[in-house]
């Protein structure tokens, strides 16, 4: 086994946007030569970078390019193996890219070095002037070859800034390409997207208080979800995209209610005088967790929907601070937020282990958001006040997405879009 | 409110994997979704009671970390607002709750509420009628100060009464 240990930083990309910075890599990356490709060369120069922060934000691969190979292909009839077996690659990619006014066309080919043979042949049809999703989806159809595990490059990612104004945002998983869904003079909080990824729900506090609104991505048709005088906070999509969970103030106290989106039906889940928020729906549909202070601090339980009447089950014990869980999408664990002595930090729990794993050191971390393949987790923290975007992989990587203008916060990731 | 309507870009995705002899081979459409930009702005012009705002000027009680009992001092701020409401008795009031930064926002929504409804509840206890209060929380979203130490946070954990 290969051990190393990689540190990459991209500090050169200064936008408005978000920034891109890996701190910290895996110990036993997978070694890939990525060719630039041929053809288009301002098309190619522009993959090429996108393609690389990509694969390098997994934290799971150490990236040869050009410049560190001892030969560099154009096609598949002029690799010679033996010049990748010698710096122990074990993946080689080249592709080329062509354009014209209307249409964009990448193709690109994977080789196994040990094996000596082509993996995968693959073509993608872009969109003009849409070079990043090209580049995006390339880098997901070699992750997933490499890993086996679907990548996320194409996914986006909500969250929210305060600065002039409050907004909610989409993003690519990058941090690039920011477009605002929602301006705001009041607060906007607890963004969570539909399962097919076309809505969003949040509260806004536009009103004078918390309300739950729902709103399509593509139209930006709103709608406030309940309408009566009661405060509401802390939607939550049913995986089927049928309900919403969500907290309500009726009596004065908070309790977790489902809303059916069709027929408009509140069906009361909790009833407790003590606080019951952050429901969030298992990956079937099956269970609801959530956090509560029932038990004189915050702490996570669990509902199972199956079940008449069910009993809330407790499932945090260590520790007076667990909140805001979510299920890992194989439904093996739970992330949430954590306190250990006086800091504030995201955790990790697997079902069948007793104890809890720390993932982050900060201060205070908040909103974990776990990516649709399970494998990273996208995080806030508040530093001097401002508030930053971080990532941490469960194999150890991390990354950070500052912010250069106002304090960003609350990162929600989509579903699968590719 | 108004709404920026971006242009409709289209999609299909089609993906296909064929497998000969262990080597996947892939077409697709990239896919780029439409995103509308919507802005709006604070719709109720806030029902400011000017004769409440005169007798309650930075009337504001504090509590502890994760708690909503009132402290004696707390208290002790309650009893001038019951007597002031007592003499006024045709003002309402608005009890907004707020936490401060630590935990998280949505479970500091909720124990922003708790702590305006423990202000609430003692109103009413001491003959205020519920009709006059509404009650609302902003959880941890409009700090009265920002800092990162107990001196600040202490000063966030509150209930403002207007």
């Amino acid at each position: 086994m290969k051990k190393l240990f990689f540190l990459f930083l991209f500090s050169n990309i200064t936008s408005s946007e978000l920034i891109l910075e890996i701190t910290q890599g895996t110990e036993d990356p997978y070694r890939v030569a990525i060719v630039k490709f041929d053809g288009d060369m301002d098309i190619a120069n522009n993959l090429d970078q996108i393609i690389k922060n990509n694969l390098a934000r997994t934290g799971e691969f150490a990236i040869f390019d050009n410049k560190d190979l001892l030969s560099i292909p154009k096609d598949e009839n002029e690799i010679v193996f033996n010049d990748f077996k010698i710096l122990n690659i074990d993946y080689l990619i080249i592709g080329n890219v062509l354009s014209d006014k209307s249409n964009i066309t990448a193709e690109y080919k994977v080789f196994d070095i040990k094996r000596g043979s082509k993996v995968r042949s693959s073509t993608v049809y872009g969109i003009p002037n849409k070079n990043r999703q090209l580049a995006h989806y390339i880098s997901d159809g070699i992750y997933e070859e490499i890993t086996g595990i679907k990548g996320v490059a194409s996914t986006k990612v909500l969250y929210i800034t305060e600065d002039d104004y409050y907004k909610l945002v989409v993003a690519d998983a990058d941090g690039k390409n920011e477009q605002t869904l929602l301006e705001s003079t009041e607060p906007i909080i607890s963004p969570a997207w539909s399962p097919d990824s076309k809505k969003v729900a949040y509260v806004s506090f536009e009103t004078g208080m918390a309300k739950v609104f729902v709103q399509d991505i593509a139209s930006g048709k709103r709608e406030l979800v309940i309408q009566n005088s009661t405060q509401i906070s802390s939607p939550s999509w049913s995986p089927d995209g049928k309900f919403l969970s969500l907290t309500m103030y009726q009596d004065g106290n908070a309790e977790i209610y489902i809303l059916n989106l069709k027929n408009r039906n509140l069906t009361r889940l909790t009833k407790h005088y003590a606080i019951d928020t952050e429901s969030t729906w298992s990956p079937k549909g099956a269970k609801i967790m959530f956090t509560s202070g029932r038990s004189g601090s915050p702490q996570l339980y669990e509902i199972d929907l199956r079940k008449s009447n069910a009993t809330p089950k407790r499932i945090t014990f260590e520790g007076n601070y667990n909140a805001k869980g979510s299920y890992l999408p194989n439904n093996e664990g739970i992330v949430f937020v954590h306190r250990a002595d006086t800091s504030f930090q995201i955790a990790l729990k697997y079902f069948d282990e007793s104890f809890i794993r720390p993932l982050t050191t900060s201060q205070l971390d908040e909103s974990p958001s776990i990516s649709p393949n399970g494998n990273v987790i996208v995080y806030a923290i508040k530093d001097e006040g401002m508030g930053l975007l971080s990532g941490v992989t469960l194999s150890g990587a991390k990354f950070r997405l500052p912010a250069t203008e106002g304090a960003v916060r609350e990162p929600a990731w989509s579903g699968f879009l590719r | 409110m108004f709404i920026l309507r971006n242009k409709l870009n289209f999609l299909v995705v089609v993906i296909f994997i064929a497998s000969c002899s262990s080597m996947n081979v892939t077409e697709e459409n990239v896919y780029s979704a439409d995103v509308s930009t919507v802005k709006v702005s604070s719709s109720k012009s806030e029902n400011i009671n000017y004769d409440s705002k005169a007798v309650f000027a930075n009337a504001t009680v504090y509590f502890d970390f994760d708690k909503s009992t009132l402290t004696s001092k707390s208290i002790q701020t309650l009893k001038s607002a019951v007597n002031a409401l007592n003499d006024n008795s045709a003002i309402q009031i608005t009890l907004s709750g707020h936490a401060d930064e630590r935990g998280t926002r949505e479970y500091n929504l909720a124990l922003g509420q708790r702590r305006a409804e423990a202000v609430s509840d003692y109103l009413t206890l001491n003959g205020i009628s519920k009709s006059r209060i509404t009650v609302k929380s902003y959880g941890e979203e409009k700090p009265a100060v920002y800092g990162q130490d107990e001196m600040s946070y202490s000063k966030n954990r509150r209930v403002e009464i207007n």
